[in-house]
C-alpha cells in the first residue's frame, strides 16, 4: 500500500524534473504526454494503493511510512515520512483522477503555446505538491506542501507573464496565501513549543492537555492558513483574479485540488478544532457568510469564468460549513463531488473560450446551444450538479452538509441551515443566468463573425472532448456512493481518520434535502424567467455587488497605501541619506582620498627629493627621541 | 689619535651631507644636481672613514671604495641622460622634465 | 683633549684649512650659475676631502679619490659641460619659492639634529679612537680586506662597474642612431 502512495507521490515529481531538464530537447507535445502519463501513472498507483487498502480492516488502514529522518534538532525530529490512511487516500484519488484528466484536456487546449513545456512542467510540480500536501506524514511536509502548492499557483496564475494583469493577479494570489502560511508558521512554533512535535498522532494526543488559549491561538493559526488557501471571508479577493491563468489552471487549482486544501487541513487536524469549539463555529461561520456573498457577487459577473469561481467561492463555504460543525465525511465528500463537477463546468467553459478564440465575456455571448451541442449538454449536467438537483453528485453531498447543520439542534444550526439554503436559490440563479446567457437565445453578434469551427487537430478535439465526457459521466454518477442514511460509503470509509460529530437524522435529512431542491428549482426558474424567456427584463444590478462588497478597495485602504506610505517615509528618512548616502559616501570618500594622492603625482624630481629629505629628517627626530 | 677627535670630522661629513641634500632640492640644472649629488657621497664616504679609523675596522674603507665606484657609474649613466636630453633639444630643467615619456 | 705637541697642532692646523676649504668649495658648488665653476669648486672639495683621508690614516682611499673621483669623474663632467656648452647654464630663478624655503628647513633640520647627536657624544660611543697598526689603511691591507673578508662587495662592484659602462655605450649610441635617421 504504502509502496504504491511513494510513487503516486514520486511521479509527477519526476516528471516535472524531467520536463525541465530535457528543455527543448522534446517537442512541446511530447513534454505533454510525459506530463499526462506520469499523472495517469500516479492515478494508477493511487488505485493501487487504495485496492490494497480496501483489502485491510478498517482498523489498520492507517500507514505511516518514513523515508529518511530529514530535521534533528535536540528533541524534535522531523522524519521525511508520508501517511496513508483513508483521508490522504481519498484526496489522493481525487488529486491525481481529476489532476489528469485535466492534464490531458491540456493536452489540446494548450496546443499550439509556444510555453507549452514550462507550462507541463509547473502542472507536474503543482500535483506533486498538492500529494505532497495530503500526503505529508507531520505537520511540516504538510507546509511544505502548503508552501510548494502556493508556488505553483503563483507561477501558473502568471503563466501569461507578458500580460501584467497576470502578473499582478499572481503577486496577489501568493501575497494573500502568504499571510495564511504566517499563521500556520506560529501555530506550528507554539505546537513545537508545547508539545515537542510536528507528528499528527503526538500533537493530537497532547494537545487535550494545553489550555485553552493555546489552543485556540493554534486552531485560529490554521483556521487563517486555510481561509487563505480557500478563498473564503475574509481572504477571498485573490481568486477571482487567479482567473487570469490559463483555464485548466483555474479548473485544477483553484477549483477542484488547492482551494480545497483548507478544507482538508481542518479535516485533518479535527481534534484540535474539537477541542476549540468556538474557533470551529467561526470556521463554519465564515464559511457561511463567505457562501452567501460570493453567491450574490457571482449574480452580477459577467465574465464567464469569474461567474465560476464565485461559484468555487461559494460551494467552499459549503465545505467549511460542513468541516466547522464536525460533519466532516460530508465535507470531504462534497469536496469530491465538486470537484468532478467544478471541473467540469471550467473545462466545459474553457472549450467555448477556445472555440471563440478567446472570448470570455458572456455579453457577447449567445446561442451556442445549436453551435456546440455536445458541450451544451456537459455544461447543463455540471449546472444542474452544481445547483444541487438529483440524481446528480451535488445533490447527495450539499444537502446532507445541510442536514448536518439541522443536526446541531441550536439556533447557530439553524441560522447556518437557513443560509445554506438561500444559498441554494442562488446558486441555482447564477448558474443558470450564466447557461442560458451563453448558451441559449439568439446569436449574438459576435458569435455570428467568429463561429467556432472544429480544429484540424484531431487529437486536440479528442483531447478535450474526451476528458469533459469522463468528468460528466462522474458528475452524474459520482454521488451515487453516499445518500444520506441510507447507504454511507464516505462516511464510513473515513471514519477510522475523521468520525464525524454530528449525524442527522431520517428527517432532517429529508427536510433538507426537500427545501434545497426546491429553492435550488426556484433560483433556476427565475433564471430561465429572467434570462430565457425573457419575459422580464433583468434587473439592473446593485454597485455594491458589482464591487465585490469593496473588498479589493477596502484592503488597499487597509495595506497597500499605508504599506507604499510608509516605504516612501523610510525612502526618504533611511534609503536616501544612510544607505544612499553611506554607499555614496564611502565612493566620495575614496574618490577625494584618490585625488589627494593624485596632487603628489606631480612628476617634479624636486618634490619627491624633497619629500626623502623631509621624511629622512623626521625619521631620524624619531630615532633620536625614542633612542 | 692627533688632531681633533671623530666627532669633528662627523661633523665636518654632516655639514657636506647637509650642502649636498639643500644643492638637490634647490637647484634647477640637472647638471648641478648630479654635483650636488657627488658631495652628499662624498660626505657619506667621510663619514665611514672617520668610523673606521675610530673602531679601527677596515671595513669602513672597503664600503668608501664601493661607494666610490658606484658614484662613478652613476655620473656615467647620469651624464649619458643628460647627453641624451640634450641630443633631444629637450630644456635642461628638472621642473620642466616632470612627465616620463619619450 | 688637545695634546699641546707638534705634531698635534700641525694635524690641527692642516686639519682646519682642510675642512674649511671642503665647506665652503661645498657651498660654492652649490651656489655658482657657470657650471664650470661649480664643477672647478668639487674637484677643490674633492682635494680637500683627500687630504682629510690622509690625517684618518686612510691612504689607499686618499689616493684613489684623487685618481679616481678628481681623476676620471670630474673630467667626465668637465668634457659634458664644454659639450653642452651654453646649453649647461644653469641661473638662479630669482625670488623665494615655498619650495625652496621647505627644502632649507628640511636640510637644516636634518644638519642639526645630527650635529644634536654627534655632539651627545652619541650615549659615549664616540669617547675615545682606537689604537691602529702601522698597515692601517696601507694598499695591503685593502687589497687583503678586499680579497678575504669583503669578496663579495669586491665582486659586485665590479659587476656594476660594468652594468654601468654598457649602460653608458647604449645611452650614447642610441642617441647617435637616432641623430642619424633623424636627419
Amino acid at each position: 500500500m504504502t509502496a504504491a502512495a511513494w510513487i503516486c507521490l514520486l511521479l509527477p515529481l519526476g516528471s516535472a524534473a524531467l520536463i525541465t531538464l530535457l528543455g527543448t530537447a522534446v517537442s512541446r507535445r511530447t513534454a505533454g504526454w510525459i506530463a499526462t502519463l506520469s499523472c495517469g501513472g500516479a492515478f494508477a498507483a493511487a488505485v493501487v494503493s487504495f485496492v490494497s487498502m480496501l483489502g485491510r480492516s478498517p482498523e489498520d488502514r492507517s500507514e505511516l511510512s518514513t523515508a529518511y529522518s530529514w530535521l534533528a534538532a535536540g528533541n524534535f525530529k522531523v522524519g521525511l515520512s508520508i501517511l496513508t490512511d483513508p483521508l490522504s487516500m481519498l484526496m489522493m484519488l481525487i488529486v491525481t483522477g481529476v489532476g489528469s484528466l485535466i492534464v490531458a484536456y491540456s493536452l489540446g487546449y494548450m496546443d499550439g503555446d509556444d510555453e507549452e513545456r514550462r507550462y507541463f512542467a509547473y502542472m507536474s510540480l503543482f500535483v506533486f505538491s498538492m500529494l505532497m500536501l495530503v500526503q505529508g506524514g507531520n505537520l511540516l511536509l504538510l507546509l511544505v506542501g502548503w508552501g510548494l502548492v502556493g508556488l505553483s499557483s503563483y507561477l501558473l496564475i502568471g503563466f501569461h507573464h507578458e500580460r501584467p494583469s497576470a502578473v499582478a493577479a499572481a503577486k496577489k494570489a501568493f501575497v494573500m496565501n502568504a499571510f495564511g502560511d504566517a499563521t500556520m508558521a506560529v501555530a506550528f512554533f507554539v505546537l513545537i513549543q508545547k508539545t515537542g512535535s510536528l507528528e499528527f498522532a503526538t500533537v493530537f494526543s497532547k494537545a487535550g492537555g494545553l489550555s485553552s488559549t493555546v489552543l485556540a491561538l493554534v486552531a485560529l493559526g490554521l483556521l487563517g492558513g486555510a481561509v487563505a488557501k480557500s478563498a473564503q471571508l475574509p481572504l477571498q479577493t485573490w481568486l477571482p483574479d487567479a482567473m487570469e491563468g490559463p483555464t485548466p489552471v483555474s479548473a485544477l487549482i483553484h477549483a477542484a485540488t488547492m482551494v480545497t486544501a483548507g478544507v482538508y487541513l481542518i479535516v485533518r487536524t479535527h481534534p484540535l478544532f474539537e477541542l476549540t469549539p468556538h474557533v470551529q463555529e467561526v470556521a463554519a461561520g465564515l464559511g457561511t457568510a463567505t457562501l452567501l456573498m460570493a453567491g450574490l457577487i457571482a449574480l452580477v459577473q459577467n465574465d464567464i469564468k469569474r461567474v465560476i469561481a464565485y461559484s468555487t467561492m461559494s460551494q467552499i463555504g459549503y465545505m467549511f460549513l460542513g468541516a466547522g460543525i464536525g460533519a466532516y465525511a460530508n465535507a470531504m465528500f462534497l469536496l469530491m463531488a465538486h470537484a468532478f463537477f467544478k471541473a467540469l463546468l471550467f473545462l466545459g467553459a474553457g472549450i467555448v473560450i477556445h472555440a471563440l478564440h478567446g472570448e470570455q465575456d458572456i455579453r457577447r455571448m449567445g446561442g451556442l446551444r445549436r453551435l456546440m451541442p455536445r458541450t451544451w449538454w456537459a455544461m447543463l449536467v455540471g449546472g444542474l450538479a452544481l445547483a444541487g438537483m438529483p440524481p446528480l453528485s451535488g445533490f447527495f453531498a450539499k444537502d446532507s452538509i445541510l442536514a448536518a447543520a439541522l443536526a446541531r439542534e441550536d439556533w447557530y444550526g439553524d441560522v447556518l441551515f437557513g443560509v445554506g439554503v438561500a444559498g441554494a436559490f442562488l446558486t441555482g440563479l447564477y448558474t443558470f443566468r450564466m447557461l442560458f446567457v451563453v448558451f441559449g437565445g439568439e446569436q449574438s453578434a459576435y458569435v455570428r463573425e467568429h463561429p467556432p469551427h472544429a480544429g484540424d487537430d484531431r487529437l486536440v478535439d479528442w483531447s478535450m472532448g474526451l476528458t469533459v465526457g469522463v468528468l460528466a459521466v462522474l458528475a452524474v454518477l459520482g454521488g451515487w456512493i453516499q445518500f444520506a442514511d441510507r447507504w454511507t460509503a464516505v462516511t464510513n470509509f473515513l471514519e477510522p481518520v475523521a468520525r464525524s460529530v454530528v449525524e442527522a437524522s431520517g428527517t432532517q435529512e429529508t427536510v433538507a434535502s426537500i427545501c434545497a431542491v426546491l429553492l435550488g428549482l426556484t433560483g433556476i426558474g427565475v433564471a430561465w424567467w429572467v434570462y430565457s424567456a425573457r419575459r422580464s427584463p433583468a434587473p439592473r444590478s446593485w454597485a455594491v455587488l458589482e464591487h465585490k462588497f469593496y473588498f479589493d478597495e477596502l484592503y488597499n485602504g487597509l495595506f497597500y497605501w499605508p504599506a507604499v506610505a510608509w516605504s516612501r517615509i523610510l525612502d526618504w528618512t533611511v534609503e536616501g541619506p544612510l544607505v544612499n548616502g553611506s554607499i555614496a559616501g564611502v565612493a566620495t570618500a575614496t574618490r577625494r582620498t584618490g585625488g589627494l594622492f593624485r596632487a603628489l603625482q606631480t612628476g617634479l624630481v624636486r618634490l619627491y627629493a624633497f619629500a626623502v629629505a623631509a621624511g629622512l629628517a623626521v625619521l631620524v627626530l624619531v630615532f633620536i627621541a625614542v633612542r | 689619535m692627533l688632531g681633533p677627535d671623530t666627532a669633528a670630522y662627523l661633523i665636518v661629513s654632516a655639514f657636506l651631507f647637509a650642502t649636498g641634500a639643500l644643492g638637490v632640492l634647490i637647484r634647477r640644472s640637472p647638471l648641478i644636481v648630479l654635483l650636488s649629488l657627488e658631495i652628499m657621497l662624498n660626505g657619506a664616504n667621510l663619514a665611514l672613514i672617520a668610523f673606521s679609523r675610530h673602531f679601527a675596522n677596515g671595513d669602513g674603507q672597503i664600503f668608501a671604495l664601493a661607494v666610490m665606484a658606484v658614484a662613478a657609474s652613476e655620473v656615467v649613466v647620469g651624464l649619458g641622460l643628460i647627453v641624451a636630453m640634450a641630443r633631444k633639444k629637450l630644456e635642461l630643467d628638472v621642473d620642466k622634465l616632470s612627465s616620463l615619456r619619450g | 683633549m688637545i695634546l699641546f705637541s707638534a705634531s698635534n697642532v700641525l694635524v690641527w692646523i692642516v686639519w682646519i684649512g682642510a675642512a674649511f676649504a671642503c665647506l665652503g668649495s661645498g657651498v660654492a658648488v652649490i651656489s655658482f650659475s657657470n657650471p664650470f665653476y661649480s664643477a672647478l669648486a668639487l674637484i677643490g672639495n674633492l682635494g680637500s676631502l683627500a687630504v682629510l683621508y690622509l690625517l684618518l690614516s686612510a691612504e689607499f682611499v686618499a689616493a684613489a679619490q684623487v685618481l679616481v673621483y678628481a681623476g676620471a669623474v670630474m673630467v667626465m663632467f668637465l668634457f659634458v659641460i664644454a659639450y653642452l656648452g651654453g646649453r649647461a647654464d644653469a641661473p638662479w630663478t630669482g625670488h623665494l619659492t615655498v619650495q625652496t624655503t621647505a627644502a632649507v628647513v628640511a636640510a637644516g633640520a636634518l644638519l642639526v639634529e645630527i650635529v644634536l647627536v654627534i655632539a651627545g657624544q652619541a650615549d659615549g660611543h664616540l669617547a675615545g679612537a682606537d689604537e691602529i697598526t702601522s698597515a692601517f689603511g696601507s694598499p695591503a691591507e685593502i687589497g687583503r680586506l678586499f680579497l678575504t673578508d669583503q669578496l663579495l662587495a669586491f665582486e659586485i662592484t665590479s659587476v656594476v662597474l660594468l652594468v654601468a659602462a654598457v649602460g653608458g655605450v647604449i645611452l650614447g649610441s642610441h642617441s647617435r642612431r637616432a641623430d642619424d635617421a633623424g636627419a
